[in-house]
This record gives C-alpha cells, sequence and structure tokens, in this order.
C-alpha cells in the first residue's frame, strides 16, 4: 500500500477538491477520477498480482482511448454551432411561410373585394394580383433547401448520439419517471397530438361516422 | 330551410392566419357577423358577454385549449346550448371521442375546404 499512499492519494485528493471544471459532475470528470484511481491502485496492485496489474493497465488505456473516441465526436460543434443553425434556419423557415401566406391571402382578400363591374380594371388587377400569389409561392424552393440543412444537422446528431451510446456501452436507456414536464404531462392529458402524418390519424370521413 | 347566416359566429384559434382563413370562408358562405378569440380563456370571457350563434374553435392552443372551452361551456348553463365546432388538426381517433363525449356537435380536420366548412355547419343546425 506504501506505494500508492502519498502522492497517489494526494493527486486523487487535489482532483477532487480542485480538479473540476464545474459545480456539476461531468463525464468528463467521472473519468478523470477513474484514470486517477486506476494509475493508482496500478501501482499498488503491481506489487500483489500481475494480472490485475495488467487489468488495471487496460482499463486506464480503456479510458483514455475513450477520451480521444469522444473529443472526436466533436460534441461540442453540434451544441455551440449546428443545433443553434439549425434552430435559426426553422425560425427562417415559419418566418417566410408566415410572409408568403399573408401576401398570398391579401392578394386573393383584394380579389374577392375588387368591383367586377368595371371589367378592364377587375382584369387589370386580377392579373397583378395572380402575379404576386406566383411570387409569393417561391417560398417552397427557400424553405425546401432550409429544411434539408435541418435534417443533415439531425442525421449528424443521430450519428453522433448513436456513436457516443455505442462507446459508452449503454444498452437501453430508459425514461426516469420523474422526466415528465408540466407542460409534456398537460399535453399528454389535453390528448395534444398535433397534425398528423398523411395516412396516419383519421379521416374526415371517419370522423364524419361518429355525427 | 336556408342556413341563417346572421348570427354571431366566434372563431377560437391562436393562429391568426387560421383565423384568416375561417373568417374569409365565412364570408363567402353569408356571414359577416364574426368575431374572434386567441384562446379559450379570451373565448370564454366573449361568450360572457356575447351571445354566439355558433363557435368554431381550434384544440391546441395555450393557456386554455379548445377541449377546456368546449367542456367549459357544456358545464356553463348559459352556454351549454351553443353550437360547437371544433376545427382541429388533431386527428386521432380518441381526440374526435373525447370531443364528442364533451358534447361537440361537429369535428372539421385541418387542412379543409370551404364545402367541408359549410356543410358541417349545415348539420348543426340541421339543414
Amino acid at each position: 500500500m506504501s506505494d500508492m499512499s502519498s502522492e497517489h492519494v494526494a493527486k486523487i485528493i487535489d482532483f477532487l477538491r480542485n480538479g473540476r471544471k464545474a459545480e456539476d459532475v461531468s463525464l468528463e470528470d467521472v473519468m478523470r477520477l477513474a484514470e486517477l484511481m486506476a494509475e493508482s491502485f496500478q501501482s499498488f496492485f503491481k506489487t500483489m498480482d500481475l494480472a490485475i496489474y495488467a487489468e488495471l493497465g487496460e482499463m486506464a488505456r480503456e479510458i483514455a482511448n475513450m477520451k480521444e473516441e469522444l473529443a472526436l465526436l466533436r460534441l461540442s460543434d453540434m451544441r455551440d454551432e449546428h443545433i443553434p443553425t439549425a434552430g435559426r434556419e426553422l425560425d427562417a423557415i415559419v418566418e417566410a411561410t408566415e410572409e408568403a401566406t399573408n401576401t398570398i391571402m391579401s392578394a386573393a382578400e383584394e380579389i374577392m373585394a375588387a368591383d367586377a363591374t368595371d371589367n378592364d380594371a377587375y382584369q387589370a388587377l386580377v392579373g397583378e394580383k395572380v402575379i404576386d400569389i406566383f411570387q409569393a409561392c417561391s417560398f417552397q424552393d427557400i424553405t425546401g433547401q432550409r429544411i434539408s440543412k435541418v435534417v443533415s444537422t439531425l442525421n449528424a446528431l443521430d450519428k453522433r448520439i448513436t456513436t457516443l451510446v455505442e462507446k459508452l456501452k449503454i444498452m437501453r436507456i430508459t425514461d426516469a419517471a420523474g422526466d415528465e414536464t408540466a407542460a409534456e404531462k398537460r399535453a399528454r392529458e389535453l390528448m395534444l397530438h398535433g397534425p398528423q402524418f398523411k395516412g396516419e390519424g383519421v379521416s374526415q370521413d371517419d370522423i364524419d361516422a361518429y355525427f | 330551410m336556408a342556413l341563417d347566416t346572421s348570427i354571431p359566429v366566434l372563431v377560437v384559434d391562436d393562429y391568426k392566419t387560421m383565423i384568416r382563413i375561417i373568417r374569409n370562408l365565412l364570408k363567402q358562405l353569408g356571414f359577416e357577423d364574426v368575431d374572434e378569440a386567441a384562446d379559450g380563456t379570451e373565448a370564454l370571457g366573449k361568450m360572457k358577454e356575447r351571445r354566439y350563434g355558433l363557435v368554431i374553435s381550434d384544440w391546441n392552443m395555450e393557456p386554455m385549449t379548445g377541449y377546456e372551452l368546449l367542456k367549459q361551456v357544456r358545464s356553463d348553463s348559459s352556454l351549454s346550448k351553443t353550437p360547437f365546432i371544433m376545427v382541429t388538426a388533431e386527428s386521432k381517433t380518441e381526440n374526435v371521442i373525447a370531443a364528442k363525449k364533451a358534447g361537440v356537435n361537429n369535428y372539421i380536420v385541418k387542412p379543409f375546404n370551404a364545402p367541408t366548412l359549410k356543410s358541417k355547419i349545415e348539420a348543426v343546425f340541421g339543414d
């Protein structure tokens, strides 16, 4: 025990006191602590059992490899760059569709309210408003491109999370009972599903059968 | 019997564009007296101030949903007879059954068109 007692115990104590980067315990903290413990026990068991010593050495290498692999996943890039960008893309989509809808509806309302008795003026107005409607429909092309970028981000996120789950050897993630937020509980109780995908949910004809 | 288009209608939706669409469709059908509310709470307040001949409400709104509004309306003796149509994207069977049990008069799934809206209003008034 003398091999580990002073220097290694001091390292562990120092880490526990000062080494952590934030108040909350992070995965990095746990790995660093495991690394220190493995190093400490390595020197202790070296004097007792070569097999255990080798096992500890293997564990230390595994931890070091995992740290390198996690770094390669560049998870902070997702948090700091890709996800905020995807959020901005979605905001821009909402804005563009709203703007286009307003343009189209205003044009339609002007046509509806126009005086059809003056044929020439009416035709000119309808022609002008139809062009406005066509132009507004160009939003579909731009929003389509934005949506593709968001889908790419989601795919990249999915890939990295899957890799992370594999690296950490998490076999199954179960939902903790207490994880449901008040908003989620309310949505569940009030059956707030939102729009269904095509072919899912019930059709108007099916609904009509209830009335 | 012709549809009585002089009745005041209350359209409840948190999405202004949808209110605008329904208002224009109602206008085409001849309904000119159309009020609007952005959620169930606002709608309930308006219904207590004015007697509406028809309420057309979305389901998914905050703080009070259309489903909660429907239940409040049906439990208030002064409002309980008000015809109530749910116009919503919530198209799961359980929602339709829940709304029916709560006393909705008809149920329209978004997106919908003018003939569907017209036929459901007519069905509510027995035309």
